[in-house]
């Protein structure tokens, strides 16, 4: 019986792992030995350079720059896409008129592409024909008539984020409903009866009980900050800036791969975001442990 | 295609012709230049004669008995050609090698039709299998410095002795418009590609504009100003517009020509062959001050930085700015929102009286290189079909389906021209031999970016034009002292 559980087991897993070590894990591994080579990416030739890769990652401003657009994701994003999924889900359970057609409109974001998300928001960017300056212009802020957001260095990374914001709250929301959905009422009527309010109803009893979707989110927007790549790229027309200004380290790679054809330094900085990457999950979830409540 | 990288913008604007409309079209979906795959090969009148694929040979054109295969094909070896398709379609891809097909009974030739070239090829020249003719153009292309440097490109120099297939007693390489092969395709002195669309890059602006209001196009960059100063009172127009987001318009068309026309061949060799101190120079200040005076004096339309290409060449369309830097794909690129009465037509770009390059000097060249791979199984295959595209036979296919031009000596003749290839024309007849070539982007990828990335910045003030120099001497100090990055020698 055990051995027939075993081989059951075996068969089981056997698939995946075989393609799980063809397409994850032997490519990682071989992507850590290229990052210590020359390889210019059109040849099996590939030679040895080792460490100087790194070293010329650590001096390169650019890819400082980079990173710092994605730290700065990483600091901003889940604070800000947690709150707002926490007050839309909060709001939409406590069965207001027309939460049914709330809740559609604000998770539709999420089922359209970056690609569409990034040319729809270009649109409004846009300075003259632009949705944003054109309400800008009806609420009389001439000043900013004109104004190029994704053509200004200074604005171009957040009008970034902002896009990001619109386009996950939705489905955080969603999660923090099917989960505030399962807390049983009674909690909150003997919350009620002793006298709580809904302030103190929603810190002490939905966030609580709430904690493993918010960790979840966390650790997702946290990895997703490190990333950006789909909708930098669109929104600055894969240059990353103007004058680099909403850089990340993703864009930056596949530049130094395929536009100066430096595939040995771009998989360097490849193994460096995967190594951060790593730790921040590993960090994100170790800070987020709590004990979870058995209802 | 966003993804621009793109693109080497630099060969595209340089050299490359459409493909940069053709990126730009396949990047914002609009298929503007659907033209050429509306007319199928069969419609082509003049060609259509003959055009139907008979396997016996009754060929389109006469062909020497010399001239029909210098290099002695094995027809039973297919040529697996790999092509870009954009702006031109891959129509007169197709018509090239039926005309090969013909020529060489019982040959295959293979089309594929790609839109991401270096995605799609390269594993293929990593494993050592490459293709035996690629059309390497578009966003996705391969920097063509990059496959000369891995060895990757057969030198055409075969080609280019043998004989031109319908242009009897010459050779390949006569036949073709004198300055156009060298733009991107030539690294070291060495020709590794054909440059197979012919574009020249200028100022456009509207004629009917023009004469309504009874303007002169200036003479010199000083006359330029003080023009842009009377628009600018007048009120009704911005001076200026720029393709915003790709400021590589600016420093590949408008810049660069400066540059040339302030310093002559001199400067733009120093900057070219990295020597110390090159953009120090006297006329590259010169030049930039007088591209950084278009900002200064506010002469650009507000909001130009937040546009692409196709939004700023739309408000330019609309009359809303009067100059517009760009290549003769322009007229391709936006025929479907040309309004009627919106005659474009390209100048050169104003000089400086008493400037030490030409005056008269202008960007034209060829675009949409194609390139043979050193490695590929049938390399004669593939320098056959170079010579059946660029033959009279298929230019004049391309000029009359794709109205774009190929540099074919004598090829359009009798065929429609548009007005504003004309107008184009007219400028480099009036340069005679000053074909201005400035190669640096082309050589080294890196310089390309930073120099478009800070051509952005002077153009909206986040640099003046003694610390865009300082920044390019920086940038291009690191090229040449980096080993990394093998050094090209420009010689003209």
């Amino acid at each position: 019986m055990k051995y027939g559980q075993r081989s059951f087991i075996f068969t089981f897993l056997f698939i995946p792992v075989v393609i799980y070590v063809i397409f994850v894990a032997i490519p990682y591994v071989t992507s850590m030995a290229v990052s210590f080579t020359k390889w210019r990416g059109l040849t099996m030739d590939l030679p040895f350079n080792g460490v100087n890769n790194f070293v010329k990652l650590f001096n390169d401003p650019n890819f400082w720059n980079a990173l710092g657009h994605n730290a700065i994701a990483l600091v901003v994003l889940p604070p800000v896409i947690i709150t707002m999924a926490l007050i839309f889900a909060f709001l939409f359970t406590q069965g207001i008129r027309g939460s049914g057609f709330f809740r559609i409109t604000f998770f539709f974001p999420q089922v359209m592409s970056a690609i569409i998300v990034g040319v729809l928001w270009s649109f409004i960017y846009h300075p003259t024909l632009g949705m944003l300056n054109g309400l800008l212009g009806l609420l009389g802020i001439t000043s900013l008539q004109n104004f190029p957001w994704l053509g200004d260095p200074s604005t171009v990374f957040g009008a970034i984020l902002v896009v990001t914001v619109w386009q996950a709250v939705g489905f955080y929301m969603v999660l923090f409903i099917t989960g505030m959905e399962t807390i049983p009422s009674h909690f909150y009527e003997a919350a009620r009866l002793d006298g709580a309010n809904s302030f103190m109803m929603f810190t002490r009893i939905t966030i609580p009980m709430l904690w493993e979707a918010i960790r979840t989110a966390i650790v997702f927007l946290a990895l997703g900050a490190m990333d950006m790549y789909a909708i930098v790229m669109i929104m600055t027309n894969g240059s990353g800036g103007p004058s680099r200004g909403a850089d990340v380290v993703p864009r930056y790679m596949v530049e130094a791969a395929f536009t100066n054809g430096e595939w040995g330094y771009a998989t360097a900085m490849a193994v460096v975001l995967m190594l951060i990457i790593l730790a921040l999950s590993i960090l994100s979830l170790r800070f987020t442990r709590r004990e979870t409540l058995e209802y | 295609m966003l993804d621009k990288k793109r693109f080497s913008r630099r060969t595209f604007i340089k050299g490359s012709v459409m493909i940069g409309g053709a990126a730009a079209l396949a990047a914002c979906g609009a298929p503007a230049t659907t033209a050429p795959t509306a007319a199928p090969a069969a419609t082509s009148a003049p060609a259509a004669t003959t055009a139907p694929a008979a396997a016996k040979l009754d060929l389109p054109f006469p062909v020497d008995p010399a001239a029909m295969d210098p290099f002695k094909l094995d027809v039973k070896v297919p040529v697996d050609g790999q092509f870009f398709s954009g702006g031109f379609g891959d129509e007169y891809i197709r018509y090239a090698a039926k005309i090969e097909e013909m020529i060489h009974p019982g040959l295959k030739v293979n089309v594929t039709a790609l839109q991401k070239v270096q995605e799609t090829l390269q594993p293929r020249f990593v494993s050592g299998n490459p293709p035996d003719v690629i059309d390497n153009s578009g966003a996705g292309q391969f920097k063509t410095v990059d496959l000369v440097n891995q060895g990757q490109l057969l030198e055409l120099t075969e080609l280019f002795e043998a004989p031109a297939l319908d242009t009897p007693g010459k050779k390949f390489k006569d036949t073709l418009f004198p300055g156009s092969q060298v733009a991107g395709v030539v690294f070291n002195g060495k020709q590794y590609g054909v440059n197979v669309a012919y574009t020249v890059s200028g100022i456009w602006w509207s004629k009917t504009l023009a004469d309504k209001n009874g303007w002169k196009y200036p003479a010199t960059w000083d006359d330029m100003l003080a023009f842009c100063d009377q628009i600018k009172k007048g009120g009704k127009y911005a001076p200026w517009t720029y393709q915003g987001k790709y400021p590589y318009y600016m420093s590949g068309i408008v810049w660069e020509q400066l540059l040339y026309k302030a310093g002559g061949n001199d400067v733009v060799l120093k900057i070219d062959n990295l020597e110390p101190n090159a953009w120090k120079d006297p006329a590259a200040l010169r030049a930039t001050e007088a591209m950084y005076a278009l900002y200064d004096k506010g002469y650009i339309m507000p909001g130009t930085a937040g546009l692409t290409h196709t939004e700023a060449q739309a408000e330019w369309l609309k009359n809303k700015a009067v100059f517009l830097p760009c290549g003769t794909w322009l007229e391709n690129e936006m025929k479907t929102v040309t309004p009627a009465d919106f005659n474009m037509v390209m100048n050169g770009v104003p000089g400086f009286a008493d400037g030490k390059g030409d005056q008269k000097g202008i960007f034209a060249n060829g675009g949409e290189p194609y390139v043979v791979p050193a490695k590929a199984k049938n390399t004669k295959g593939g320098l056959e079909y170079l010579r059946c595209i660029l033959s009279k036979s298929s230019a004049k296919w391309f000029a009359e389906n794709v109205s774009s031009m190929m540099p074919v000596i004598g090829a359009t003749e009798g065929a429609k021209i548009s007005d504003g290839m004309k107008s184009a024309l007219a400028v480099v007849q009036n340069a005679g031999s000053a074909i201005i070539d400035v190669e640096v982007g082309n050589y080294y990828s890196k310089i390309e970016t930073e120099l478009e990335l800070h051509t952005g910045e002077l153009l909206t003030g986040k640099l003046k034009p003694a610390d865009f120099l300082d920044t390019m001497q920086k940038v291009a100090d690191g090229v040449a002292k980096d080993p990394d990055i093998p050094k090209q020698k420009h010689v003209i």
